[in-house]
């Protein structure tokens, strides 16, 4: 079993780590899709009940990346809050509880469609916020999984999982990294966010992961 | 003597009824029963009547409602005269509810009960209220109620979920429940206990009756629906001759061994329709039905126009249309699903048949209660094969009405979820005070022994969400206020409560309409969301008998046009698949054993003896004393079959736990199949069965945790979740009315199942969700029972090189559950090992075969990999062609 795996895009060597994030060693940078912050919380607002605990767990996993690798900066790929209802001190106090005990780490947000809706972070929260797609050397980082020409594209939004199949009828679905042609798609990293399944193409390359390891199956026979 | 003695006298008289005023005027003589409920109304008394359909139940009940409140003085001064003669100007106020399953017998029902006004010119109108209203006649009707109001149990729900709902219905005088054995054993039936005691806490006087087709168990049904109450029971015509046959498919002629349409039968089938001037042909699914539809059609392209098709998905105004034409005698023959199984009398119908298993000694009856109406004349249902073991099945369901065992049905026992929604909807239905309501719900049957613990719960999870430890942030629904009446602060919520009333659960599904330029086009119906998400646009489909071509699909509209050529694609509909009962399943044994023994009574058995006798050849039959098993190795992994005849929901729950135990000894993942039958494990490891396949594999002793545990492991919990989630409010589901402003809040159960489990196991929704699969999907009663039964037997484990006869419907079956006790990150490793494996073999294709997967209308969407089938039809799993020797 694996904790990552390395791959070569746009003539960055980075990491797909189990953990649902990717990683850029070279720079230093860790790329988290889809946290989605809030979401219970704005359930909960709206008559929907929730448990709580889902934000605490996504920080401690944040936290557990800081400690695994030396990380310059967070780039968070579109969708750090997920609706207006979001903003719920309960929710916005625990993230910059957070965000005040890792001061020296720079956190970057590129705005996806639910950050649009539910506005910008908190500036006490110290997340620069910049439109898709924000570029570095050869690669673009976005939030819509478009491809981008001239550039190789990292982005989030479509909660990509995958449904493998084994013998004896068996079937497991987990959230994928899926990489086609100048383009790869993370998996959403926030607790309570679900997945969607992919469209495999002939060029795809599939990555899952069960949040401790990941596998890249055979899929060729499966398109 | 002076005038005011006179005026006293007169109504002492005893003078005619207004209900044999009616019948005189119509040359009618009443039969008993009517006459037992109309003097036991008169007398202010309640009760259950149980007849079959078309014995006259409704005017029984409804005459006996007019002779007792018809002639009330209506808020005038003026007392009325015998026949109303003086109209009063204004009708009777709301003063009975008819509730009723299903919205299509409402307008059935609204002509049968106005049919009397009109001709005793009386001054009462009837209306309705379904799902079907138009927002026209709720207005009219918020204005004023109908004196007498049919409604569903949901639309009553939703009636007492209005601030002034005490007032509505202070006028109230009686209700009649018709077909109170469709509601009795489900939720809805529990949904309707609370409204009633919510009615009989307003009206304390209030009389009920229940219309009812035979039960196994009335006494229940009358206490469920008359909890601490004397009541009578009153029993209508029962002596109607039944016939029920088979259809024999024809000898030379073999058909397919299982998992099939039963389209092989067509030509016999079409044959019979042609014999008789109108009948009903029932299919268990709506797939089949729209199959059965276009290929009778093609077979006789000439009853086009003559026959018609009938299913809960199609349009509304396709279904009455459909109903009106059999009722004029104007259809041949209509292919229905269960959307026909009941009230509407249709006289014309002579002659039913069932395509494939009745699944109940009750169902079949009831359908074959649709034919031959009128009095003298026999029901008869034909039972359609759709492969060899229905025919066993078959004369087991006649042998089991010869016997007259029939099923009962019970009410299901203080489910949360609906008590959750109850609590909101009388919090909005001008509010409670806790204690009064407490003792008020525990006057249902359902909830009659609610502990006050429980009944906390519930509070504190409208409340907080949650139980009052854990108490969600942010979260309301309703709160009481400073004298401790509860409400609903919020009007959102209000709205969307509203929308989300009731306790069926179904898929998200849109709605197909004809594509035109304005985007207006007529609408054929529903189609599940998940089947359009698998098409793409120019795919073709079939839906209400036509072929189409799916031209685009936007906000949860799928449009079509009509299309040509052959090859299409049948919805399919994810119905839940109805368990054999444990009636019919007894009295399939009983044929078994016989035939073991050599016994083949019957045309049936002897049709089915050559399949016998190669499953003797090939394994073994089971007998009195003996259990039989299977084992097989193929290339899909290690087989296991065994054959406890119990019905499809006690082999999930076996399964489960024998894969769990299993699972104890060596970790392991195993997919489960299951049919009526028996059950099959399938291992992608191998597994030595004869060394693991002992008795204490039976064991009673850890039943329960061992099965609670198997389901942990299992994904059953999850699905049942689902239900329990979206009528307890935690999912909202939304629909194709529900406004934008509420996608966002549109969330998979799954993904509710999971948080849960991770952030607050303790939670009673999902302990419900436990308890209901072990109850309801798993019947551990049944399951216990079961146990005992096998472990009283001799274990037969055969060890077979093919699918026997009994073996193979499992085989193929595709709809699998799979219970795993290893590490997630073992099976992933192994699956991607497999993979690689494969992929260097090039052997292994595992593409979606779409177009198999519309041949069987129900299960998954899953790959299957199309047998290879020898020419006389035997299967061939990694071993040359054998002779079958039939």
């Amino acid at each position: 079993m694996r904790e990552f795996i390395e791959l070569e895009i746009g003539a960055a060597k980075v990491m797909l780590l189990a953990e649902k994030a990717m990683y850029w060693p070279e720079r230093e940078l860790l790329f988290i899709a889809d946290i989605h912050f809030g979401k219970a919380a704005a359930y909960r607002t709206l008559g929907q009940p929730v448990p709580a605990g889902t934000t605490v767990k996504n920080l401690q996993r944040l936290d557990a990346l800081l400690n695994k690798y030396p990380i310059k900066a967070i780039i968070f790929l579109g969708d750090f809050l997920h609706a207006p209802e979001s903003h719920a001190p309960t929710t916005i106090d625990v993230i910059h509880k957070w965000r005040k005990a890792h001061q020296e780490t720079a956190c970057i947000l590129i705005r996806g469609n639910h950050d649009k809706r539910a506005g910008d972070p908190p500036t006490k929260l110290q997340i620069e916020v910049v439109n898709e797609p924000f570029i570095l050397d050869a690669l673009a980082f976005q939030h819509s999984p478009v491809t981008l020409e001239n550039y190789h594209v990292v982005a989030g939004h479509s909660h990509p999982s995958f449904q493998l199949r084994g013998r004896g009828h068996q079937k497991i679905t987990m959230p994928c990294f899926h990489h086609t042609a100048g383009l790869i798609v993370l998996p959403s990293f926030g607790e309570f966010t679900g997945g969607h399944p992919i469209e495999v193409l002939s060029d795809s390359r599939v990555f899952v992961t069960d949040g401790s390891g990941i596998w890249e199956p055979n899929i060729k026979k499966l398109s | 003597m002076s005038i005011a003695e006179i005026k006293v006298k007169k109504p002492l008289r005893k003078k005619t009824t207004l209900a044999e005023k009616w019948f005189t005027a119509l040359g009618w003589k009443s039969f008993p029963f009517q006459r037992e409920v109309w003097e036991a109304v008169a007398r202010a008394e309640s009760g259950l009547l149980h007849a079959t359909t078309g014995a006259g139940k409704t005017y029984a009940v409804w005459l006996a409602a007019l002779n007792q409140f018809a002639l009330l003085p209506v808020k005038t001064k003026t007392p009325l005269t015998a026949l109303g003669r003086k109209r009063a100007p204004v009708a009777a106020p709301l003063t009975v509810l008819w509730i009723t399953p299903m919205r299509a017998l409402a307008a059935d029902t609204e002509r049968s009960l106005k049919l009397p006004l009109e001709q005793l010119e009386l001054n009462w109108t009837v209306g309705m209220r379904t799902g079907d209203t138009s927002a026209a006649q709720r207005a009219k009707q918020s204005r004023r109620l109908p004196s007498a109001l049919i409604t569903t149990p949901e639309s009553l729900s939703l009636l007492l979920s209005r601030a002034d709902a005490k007032e509505i219905f202070a006028t109230l005088k009686m209700v009649a429940v018709d077909e109170w054995h469709e509601l009795i054993g489900n939720k809805r039936g529990v949904q309707l206990q609370l409204a009633l005691a919510r009615l009989r806490h307003w009206q304390p006087e209030l009389i009920t009756w229940g219309l009812s087709a035979t039960l196994g168990n009335l006494h229940h049904a009358c206490e469920v629906l008359l909890p601490q109450q004397d009541v009578n029971i009153v029993q209508g015509k029962l002596g109607k001759d039944l016939i029920v046959d088979t259809l024999l498919p024809s000898t030379t002629d073999r058909f397919p061994w299982a998992g099939h349409l039963g389209l092989r039968m067509l030509p016999q089938v079409v044959s019979e329709i042609e014999q008789c001037s109108s009948s009903l042909v029932f299919t268990n699914t709506r797939s089949q039905s729209e199959l059965w539809y276009q290929a009778i059609l093609e077979a006789r392209p000439d009853w086009a126009g003559l026959i018609a098709l009938h299913h809960g998905s199609l349009d509304r105004s396709v279904r009455e249309w459909v109903e009106l034409a059999i009722k004029d005698g104007r259809l041949k023959s209509v292919v229905c699903t269960s959307s026909l199984d009941l009230g509407v009398d249709f006289l014309p119908v002579q002659r039913v048949f069932q395509i494939g298993s009745p699944k109940g000694v009750a169902r079949l009856m009831q359908r074959a209660g649709r034919s031959g109406h009128a009095p003298g004349r026999p029901s008869r249902v034909t039972i359609v094969p759709t492969h060899s073991l229905e025919l066993v099945e078959s004369i087991a369901a006649q042998d089991a009405i010869a016997a007259r065992r029939i099923e009962p049905r019970h009410s299901p026992s203080k489910p949360l979820d609906v008590l959750v929604q109850h609590l909101v909807t009388v919090a909005l239905g001008g509010g409670f005070v806790e204690q009064q309501l407490f003792q008020e719900v525990r006057t249902t049957f359902a909830y009659r022994d609610l502990t006050v613990e429980q009944w906390r719960w519930a509070l504190d999870f409208v409340k907080h969400g949650g139980s009052s430890l854990t108490a969600y942030p942010d979260y309301r629904r309703a709160i009481p206020d400073e004298n401790g009446v509860w409400h609903v602060p919020d009007a959102h919520l209000a709205r969307r409560h509203r929308m989300s009333i009731g306790t069926i659960v179904s898929d998200a599904s849109m709605s197909l309409k004809f594509w035109s330029k304005g985007g207006s086009g007529k609408s054929l119906g529903t189609v599940e969301e998940s089947f359009i998400a698998r098409m793409k646009p120019g795919d073709h489909l079939l839906f209400g008998g036509r072929l189409l071509e799916l031209v685009r699909v936007d906000q949860m509209v799928a449009y079509v046009r009509p299309a040509k050529g052959k090859k299409a694609t049948v919805p399919r509909w994810n119905g839940g698949r109805m368990p054999l009962s444990s009636e019919l399943a007894n009295a399939f044994v009983d044929r078994m054993v016989a035939a073991a023994e050599g016994k083949f009574d019957g045309p049936e058995m002897q049709w089915v003896k050559p399949l016998l006798d190669v499953q003797i050849k090939w394994s073994a039959l089971p007998t009195r004393d003996s259990l039989l098993a299977e084992y097989m190795q193929s290339r899909e992994g290690w087989h296991f079959f065994i054959y406890p005849y119990a019905g499809r929901n006690v082999h999930l729950g076996l399964a489960s736990l024998l894969a769990w135990r299993l699972g104890r000894i060596q970790p392991n993942t195993f997919s489960i199949a299951v049919n009526d039958y028996g059950l099959e494990l399938l291992s992608a490891t191998p597994i030595d069965w004869i060394k693991h396949v002992k008795p204490d594999l039976f064991s009673e002793n850890n039943l329960l945790a061992d099965v609670i545990q198997s389901l942990n492991v299992g994904e059953l919990a999850q699905r049942r979740f689902r239900e329990i989630a979206r009528v307890s409010g935690l999912v909202f589901s939304g629909g194709p009315h529900a406004p934008k402003s509420t996608r966002q809040l549109q969330a998979s159960s799954k993904l509710f199942y999971d948080v849960f489990q991770s952030y607050d196991p303790k939670n009673l929704l999902l302990i419900q969700a436990q308890q209901e699969v072990l109850r309801q999907e798993l019947d551990i009663i049944r399951l216990t029972e079961t146990l005992s039964l096998m472990r009283a037997k001799q274990l037969n484990l055969q060890c077979i090189k093919h699918p026997t006869p009994f073996a193979f419907p499992l085989l193929v079956e595709r709809f699998r559950e799979s219970v795993s006790s290893e590490k997630l990150a073992d099976r992933i490793s192994r699956i991607v090992a497999d993979l690689e494996k494969v992929a260097g073999q090039g052997g292994h294709g595992a593409n979606q075969d779409r177009q198999a997967e519309v041949q069987f209308g129900v299960s998954e969407p899953e790959r299957v990999k199309r047998k290879r089938v020898s020419k006389d039809g035997s299967p061939m799993i990694n071993r040359p062609h054998r002779k079958s020797g039939f």
